[in-house]
């Protein structure tokens, strides 16, 4: 207790200052705030005729008591979970990982009928690692596979892949060609395909790029998931030293968050294309990236490349170029989209989103529309495509 | 120790095997990757390799060199250029020196404004000399902003930064979120003049380098009228993904040349780049017309 200025003591009291009686009133202010309601009533007042009336304008000039029931709070407590339903989930803003797992969830819970969550498995520091699927049922349909924010700065990806899964959901029995596509298929995607860069973009370093393993020998965190997988592993556009951003890790799959859909994607066994979401450049890409060798279907999908971006061009007349990575990016091992089509995936596409290099990776949220809308369109040209060439 | 850059195809040799025979240069040319709206061409010249995609990629590096130099020489924050369209044009690799490319480019405003559709036209001839910085560059451009309208621009973004609140504190432009203040936008267009003299000194055949994010900047008081300002931005490297954090200092007036001094810090190499550039020692009109 502090020392009252002015000197003097009363004998039996014990001294307050304006100051202690301050925080004392506030403090019993709040705890008279924290009233109990149990047993009140809401009614109803219906007013006759002006007396009446004025009688209850009266009432209403007294101070208001918020009398709740039960039942009433139970309500309001349903609303606000509500609240953080999809239906006041902004698709034009960046969202964090618990923004993005919250969304999730009401996302499944309001369309349970054909989409479902599914955990593959878990990041280097433990968080889910989780995918979506939309089927309209059916056993061991044939699948198409998108995943978006394997790398973590990428933030535009993340928020198409949003756009997209509601897209999907609101047009189904709407969008003929996306209906049929999900009659015979099921669409299965990773919004978050590297959840632990993601949670570092948000708290500490917003151009980060790679996941956030450790391992005894280096000082450096992370490998670039996307040279981490088995194709052309090590090689060339690459980098064998912890601290690159396109450290391509101790051995292939060695990452949690590859190793979870390589699993997973392998124990399906029937998936017929994939497309991996990246930004930026601008850019709709098939394999190799590991080599200048052209794939055996490098005319089909050249020519599919081709309608696909010409389909994202009439959206917003946003301008794709087009053609193997390699010859169009960079030479580049280990990528994801080599490793599908090794293993069998004949349609595997890379997007790299908008722009071309004004905002880079920190792409305005007002193009987070348009940039999924146009986007969508070459999606479902090579969805399509999968979907009336079964093989 | 890992190549930072993809190695270039041996002397004769194709994706496709060895020379195809002519009537199949026609499908050739059909199956090479495009530019959506405008094709670039590249004449076929023999003895060197041709792969589409890697002279498609050549010539953009030599746009993008040519504009960063022609940005930094204009020394106008309101007039900078970027890259619309290659047209056309040649490279000739020469392994042991590096490559001289000539190449004619469509630009547009980097702040558009709006209905403001202008595209002015480039022709530059850029030599990449391997393994070494500064690629020499000789470009004009055709003039797609009046000289007089782009000077009162330039005095007006002069003044809003002399307006501006000293220290300034200022977290990131752009924010996480893309987002940058109008207020703010004076200080981003001129840290991107200033960092294009540091991106045309580092840009090689390989390398492309964009302006990611400002991290922190200061204005310092001066005894004349010049801008004087400090920063720190983060470029980032497109073939390695590197992101390069680099200390800039420039001074600045408008309608006189920029005067740049720079550090950056490479965190894979040893190396660090650095250089210093006193504007008034080139002369800027003779190379470009505004």
């Amino acid at each position: 207790m502090q020392g009252i200025p002015g000197g003097g003591t009363h004998p039996g009291l014990y001294p307050v200052d304006r100051r202690m009686l301050l925080i004392f009133s506030f403090i019993l202010a709040v705890a008279f705030g924290q009233m109990n309601f149990t047993g009140d009533q809401v009614l109803r007042v219906l007013a006759r005729d002006e007396k009446q009336l004025s009688l209850l304008r009266d009432l209403e000039g007294l101070k208001p008591q918020k009398v709740l029931l039960d039942e009433e709070r139970e309500a309001m407590a349903k609303s606000r979970r509500l609240e953080r339903s999809t239906s006041s989930f902004s698709y034009s803003a960046y969202h964090n990982l618990e923004e993005i797992y919250s969304w999730t969830d009401n996302f499944v819970m309001e369309h349970s009928d054909i989409v479902s969550k599914i955990q593959i498995g878990n990041s280097f520091e433990n968080r889910p690692i989780l995918v979506l699927k939309f089927s309209t049922g059916g056993p061991r349909h044939p699948a198409i596979w998108i995943d978006t924010g394997i790398h973590a700065r990428e933030w535009i990806t993340h928020a198409t892949g949003i756009w997209t899964a509601n897209k999907i959901v609101s047009d189904y029995g709407k969008d003929p060609i996306l209906t049929d596509i999900l009659k015979a298929m099921d669409i299965f995607i990773e919004l978050v395909t590297n959840p632990d860069g993601f949670a570092f973009t948000h708290s500490m370093n917003r151009l980060w790029r790679k996941n956030k393993s450790i391992r005894p020998g280096t000082f450096c965190i992370g490998v670039d998931l996307n040279r981490n997988w088995k194709s052309g592993f090590g090689g060339n556009g690459s980098n064998s030293k912890p601290c690159s951003e396109t450290y391509h890790g101790p051995f292939p799959q060695s990452e949690p968050e590859v190793a979870a859909i390589v699993k997973f994607i392998t124990a399906h066994g029937n998936f017929k294309a994939l497309i991996s979401i990246h930004s930026y450049s601008q850019m709709l890409m098939y394999p190799y990236g590991r080599s200048l060798e052209p794939v055996s279907n490098q005319r089909e999908l050249y020519s599919l490349a081709k309608d696909a971006v010409k389909a994202l061009f009439e959206v917003h007349r946003t301008e794709y170029i087009f053609g193997s990575i390699s010859t169009t990016l960079y030479v580049a091992s280990g990528i994801t989209v080599d490793w599908a089509y090794d293993s069998g995936i004949k349609y595997a596409f890379s997007f790299e989103l908008r722009d071309t290099g004004h905002y880079g990776f920190l792409l305005p949220a007002t193009q987070i529309i348009p940039t999924a809308q146009e986007t969508w369109m070459a999606i479902r040209t090579v969805m399509e495509h999968t979907l009336t060439h079964p093989y | 120790m890992q190549p930072r850059r993809p190695p270039l195809p041996a002397p004769g040799s194709r994706p496709w095997g060895p020379r195809p025979a002519a009537p199949l240069i026609a499908l050739l040319l059909l199956l090479s990757p495009v530019v959506a709206a405008a094709e670039s061409e590249s004449p076929q010249d023999p003895g060197q390799p041709q792969d589409a995609g890697l002279q498609r990629r050549l010539l953009q590096q030599a746009a993008r060199a040519a504009l960063h130099f022609f940005n930094f020489r204009a020394a106008s924050p309101s007039a900078l250029r970027v890259l619309a369209q290659v047209q056309n044009g040649r490279a000739w690799i020469n392994p042991k020196e590096g490559c001289k490319v000539d190449v004619v480019f469509s630009t547009e405003r980097y702040n558009p404004e709006e209905g403001e559709g202008h595209l002015g036209k480039c022709s530059a001839r850029v030599f990449f000399k391997n393994q070494k910085p500064r690629p020499a560059i000789n470009v004009t451009c055709t003039r797609f902003i009046e000289k007089k309208k782009r000077q009162q621009e330039d005095y007006l973004l002069y003044k809003q930064m002399k307006q501006l609140q000293n220290p300034l504190e200022i977290d990131s432009i752009p924010d996480n979120h893309g987002h940058i203040d109008a207020s703010l936008r004076p200080i981003w267009d001129l840290a991107f003049l200033g960092s294009s003299y540091v991106m045309w000194e580092m840009t090689t055949q390989f390398s492309r380098y964009y302006l990611a994010q400002l991290t922190s900047v200061r204005q310092w008081k001066t005894n004349d009228d010049t801008i004087d300002f400090d920063y720190t931005v983060l470029l980032h490297e497109l073939s390695t993904q590197e992101i390069i954090p680099c200390r800039i200092h420039l001074v600045w007036y408008p309608g006189k040349p920029l005067k740049v001094k720079y550090h950056c810090q490479e965190l894979q190499t040893p190396e660090e780049a650095s250089g210093t550039e006193e504007g008034s020692a080139v002369a800027p009109t003779e190379l470009s017309n505004f």
